[in-house]
């Protein structure tokens, strides 16, 4: 700790102030995170081939002036079935990440606020979420229930709102110790005001920090299913499902079954390192010194 | 082994010496002045007091000088220290100056020590022999129990306990042994009572002062209050914005304060002895470095500030033997600082107008405990305490930290629910505040109100002002038109501009927040506030604004106050009745000037002997022992 010091010529310095501009790596997962999400808004508009025309002639191409990252073994367009591929990437995680903050804000104010019996029911019920292992549970549900996206991402949906609501519990116990709430008790707000309009702005940059997180995690959970057969049917322009579609490809056209991973791995990294800043930033919002 | 490298560099030079000491820190909006060109000498032996209020950059200087500023802040210019600049060193050799030539106190004694760690392992950790060799277990053992003693504590078993085992006052004694564990030659104590109770405080003090004497020490005592300056140290350096306003011998600066900020300092302190009808205040906050550059830094609250004091920033010239002071009107106003000194000591008591003793807060037999399920720590904190408070009455409520005295407050809100006793407010049972009916309740808001004490989370830091007052006014009368209008009279009743409104809490100064929360509780009209510790996070110049805007919101709403406070100055100042609160029991209560002047019961003799006084008589009745549990 001694060697942030006092140095007298500013140059080896390094600062690590808070609210600087942007770091370069977050800029970078920036664009990443841009650029997946303009792939699932325009998708099909700005593919250079149709992802799904087979072209039985033009299987397993090595990546050509035509095709930049080749064909697998029916001739479709690997870079074409990589860019409609980010629409499964953000809708599933994206549902997954809002309706979780949904459950977990829900759940976790009204634990850490109301205290006593209602707290106890929701962290005992949460205890029994957190005791599930979440990607067997949703394989046997999927077994169960015959398998679909929706159905995974729905399932998703259910076991980690709970989590959320836990973090989000501790959160609002922290802000409802402080004088503030005090004060608004003090004046006569109701309990859903005091909840919603006081204590829920505060904990918000963990929420938004925590979405980023789970849309990562989600991400990978969805595209292991699809690896896994369980997502999305076979044949689908899905990360996870050209994943194992193409990986006995792997000798002839490598990028058949890179390309999706390195997709997966990007848009993950770059959603966490987003997290992590935009939670930074939002923390220091308002506060003092 | 570096003791025997370091060499004093002259005899009866100084032990160290601060030159031109610029810290400043790295933010989005570039750099940002903590202190601009702070100087310092501290002979051997010498006890050095540096003086100034929150941002004065106090704290920081001191972590400068053993190089444990925060990352993103640095320091320039040169500590020396012996024959080496402190600031030059690195790693393991600064960390053998640190500890072993120079001892650090801080002011949290509860953060201050690893809670995973024994007493005994703190002070001995770094003990080594002649030969640099770790001590024998039974070797460290012994010189816990040594050092223990050397700070009171005579109850060797302590050596053995973990902190949180441990009241404040005990873990900041093992603080200081831990500190003067290798007998270093420099002791710095940044605010080291200012976390405690008051009767711990002045036990404390008088303790690190007599180790110093006996020990010859340098001591650099960190601190806010000039009567524990004077009372403990040979001289005082005080500190405005980052930068030296005044320094000088105690008794010198003591007798005639030749700095304007030195002498408002004096006067804004609620003297202990008599009520006085207003408190002399400073205007406005402690300003930001950066926005007095270049300038006197006091020049925008100072009375005698003429251009000139805007054109350049002052240097100290001498003003009296070995005292100096950064006015450049020193010598012009003497005169006038002198008259209103010897004004402000003989401003007569205020005598108190008898007012009517409608009760409007009754309090009968209240009881509270807490805990006590199975298996759980029963603590009883109101243990049959009655009190009443009349209609336009002010009644302080008195206690150390664990008295109880907040509790009643939170009871008399309904914001903690009381075990045993009834209250009734303003005719109306508030002993349950869960069974009142809606009509019932909503009449209790606006019959009594509170202000909590700190500042800086006592207003909901993403809303603006305005929003938090809005809603203040709404809840009461959901149909309010003027809303806009009504919270900037609030703003302006107490003492903002009605721009406040736009801003949120971040860009408030704490006084300035305090006085937002005032308005919020003056929103609902109410005829009593309750007032926990109101004024006492904030700085002294402030906290004088503070209680005159109570006292002036008194005079003209006609507002009752519980004014609930450890500290029995303040209390002088704005109550009329006080109640003694020990252990969760009254042990007296009276008219304010009868149980001050004349208290009856030993635990209030003990709490007015605590109050800081500028005689060094104070500090050497110190050692009484505090009624304090280990």
């Amino acid at each position: 700790m001694s060697t942030t010091v006092v140095t007298p010529e500013p140059a080896n310095t390094t600062w690590r102030g808070r609210g600087r501009r942007l770091p370069v790596l977050v800029a970078l997962a920036t664009i990443v995170i841009a650029a997946v999400l303009a792939c699932a808004l325009l998708g099909a508009a700005i593919v250079p081939h149709d992802p799904d025309a087979q072209d039985l002639l033009a299987g397993l191409q090595s990546p050509s002036a035509s095709h930049l990252l080749g064909t697998d073994d029916a001739g479709r367009d690997i870079l074409s079935r990589v860019i409609v591929g980010a629409r499964f990437a953000v809708l599933g995680p994206a549902i997954v990440v809002l309706g979780a903050a949904a459950i977990g804000t829900l759940l976790g104010l009204v634990a850490g606020y109301y205290g006593g019996w209602r707290d106890s029911a929701i962290m005992r019920t949460i205890d029994l979420v957190y005791a599930l292992p979440a990607l067997l549970v949703v394989v046997v549900l999927i077994g169960v229930l015959g398998g679909g996206y929706f159905i995974a991402v729905a399932i998703l949906v259910a076991l980690t709102g709970p989590v959320d609501g836990r973090l989000i519990r501790a959160a609002t116990l922290e802000q409802r110790s402080l004088p503030y709430v005090d004060a608004a008790r003090t004046l006569g707000l109701s309990r859903r005001k005091i909840m919603f309009r006081h204590i829920w702005p505060n904990v918000m940059p963990l929420i938004v920090a925590n979405g980023f997180l789970n849309f990562a995690y989600s991400l990978v959970a969805l595209s292991a299913l699809s690896f896994l057969g369980l997502g999305v049917p076979p044949g689908t322009a899905d990360w996870g499902r050209m994943l194992s579609d193409n990986l006995p490809l792997i000798h002839d056209n490598p990028l058949a079954a890179l390309a999706p991973g390195i997709a997966l791995v990007l848009t993950a990294v770059a959603m966490n390192l987003v997290g992590d800043w935009a939670y930074e930033q939002l923390a220091d919002r308002g506060r003092a010194r | 082994m570096t003791s025997d490298v370091t060499q004093i560099a002259q005899p009866g030079g100084p032990l160290l010496r601060v030159t031109d000491l610029r810290i400043s820190s790295q933010l989005a909006s570039g750099e940002h002045t903590i202190t601009s060109g702070v100087n310092l000498e501290l002979m051997p032996g010498e006890a050095l007091a540096v003086v100034g209020e929150s941002g004065s950059g106090k704290s920081m200087m001191a972590r400068a000088i053993v190089g444990l500023l925060p990352p993103g802040v640095r320091a320039q210019g040169e500590v020396i220290y012996g024959d080496r600049d402190l600031l030059e060193l690195r790693g393991r050799q600064l960390a053998a100056v640190r500890g072993g030539e120079i001892g650090l106190i801080f002011q949290d004694p509860f953060t201050m020590l690893n809670p995973l760690m024994r007493c005994g392992e703190h002070i001995t950790e770094l003990l080594t022999d002649g030969d640099g060799k770790r001590l024998s277990r039974r070797a460290r053992a012994g010189e816990a129990i040594r050092r223990l003693a050397e700070v009171g504590i005579d109850d060797a078993a302590v050596a053995d306990a973990y902190p949180f085992q441990l009241s404040g006052g005990m873990r900041q004694r093992i603080g200081i042994a831990a500190a003067l564990a290798r007998d270093p030659r420099i002791l710095i104590a940044d605010e080291p009572s200012t976390a405690l109770d008051v009767t711990t405080q002045k036990e404390i003090l008088s303790r690190i002062k007599e180790l110093q004497e006996s020990r010859g020490m340098g001591l650099i005592l960190i601190t806010h209050d000039l009567r524990v300056a004077f009372s403990m140290c040979d001289r005082v350096q005080v500190l405005y914005a980052g930068s030296v306003l005044e320094r000088g011998d105690a008794n010198a600066v003591e007798a005639e304060p030749r700095h304007p900020y030195t002498l408002g300092l004096l006067l804004t302190e609620p003297p202990g002895d008599r009520r006085l009808s207003e408190l002399p205040v400073i205007g406005g906050a402690v300003p930001d470095p950066d926005t007095v550059a270049g300038q006197c830094a006091f020049a925008p609250r100072c009375a005698w500030a003429l251009p000139p004091c805007r054109e350049a920033a002052p240097l100290l010239v001498e003003a009296g033997s070995r005292h100096a002071s950064a006015c450049i009107r020193v010598g012009e106003i003497a005169q006038e600082m002198r008259a209103l000194r010897q004004a402000a000591d003989h401003a007569g008591a205020h005598v108190l107008a008898a007012r009517s003793s409608e009760p409007l807060v009754e309090v009968r037999g209240i009881e509270k405990v807490f805990g006590g399920g199975s298996g759980e720590r029963r603590v009883v904190a109101l243990d049959g305490v009655s009190l009443e408070i009349g209609v336009d009455e002010s009644v302080g409520l008195v206690g150390e930290s664990g008295s109880g005295k907040t509790t009643l407050g939170r009871c008399l809100l309904g914001l903690e629910q009381p075990t045993g006793g009834t209250l009734t407010v303003g005719g109306i049972d508030a002993s349950n505040y869960a069974a009142l009916s809606n009509a019932d309740r909503r009449r209790l808001r606006r019959t009594i109100q509170m202000v909590f004490q700190d500042p800086y989370s006592t207003l909901n830091p993403v809303r603006t002002v305005g929003a938090t007052l809005n809603e203040a006014l709404l809840v009461h009368e959901p149909r309010m038109r003027n809303v806009r209008q009504r919270t900037a009279e609030l703003l302006e009743r107490v003492g903002l501009p009605a721009s406040y409104a736009d801003r949120k809490p971040v860009a408030l100064s704490g006084g300035e927040r305090q006085r937002v929360a005032v308005a919020r509780a003056l929103a609902a009209e109410p005829r009593v506030i309750v007032c926990d510790e109101a004024v006492s996070a904030l700085d002294v110049s402030v906290q004088a604004q503070v209680l005159n805007l109570l006292a002036s919101v008194r005079e003209e709403l006609g507002v009752s106050y519980l004014f609930i406070t450890h500290d029995l100055a303040v209390v002088r100042q704005i109550a009329d009745r006080v109640y003694v609160l020990q252990r969760g029991s009254l042990v007296e209560n009276g008219p304010c000037a009868d149980v001050l002047d004349d208290p009856s019961h030993p635990y209030t003799r003990l709490l007015i002997s605590s109050i800081p006084r500028s005689d060094h008589e104070w500090l050497a009745q110190g050692a009484t022992p505090a009624a304090e549990g280990a």
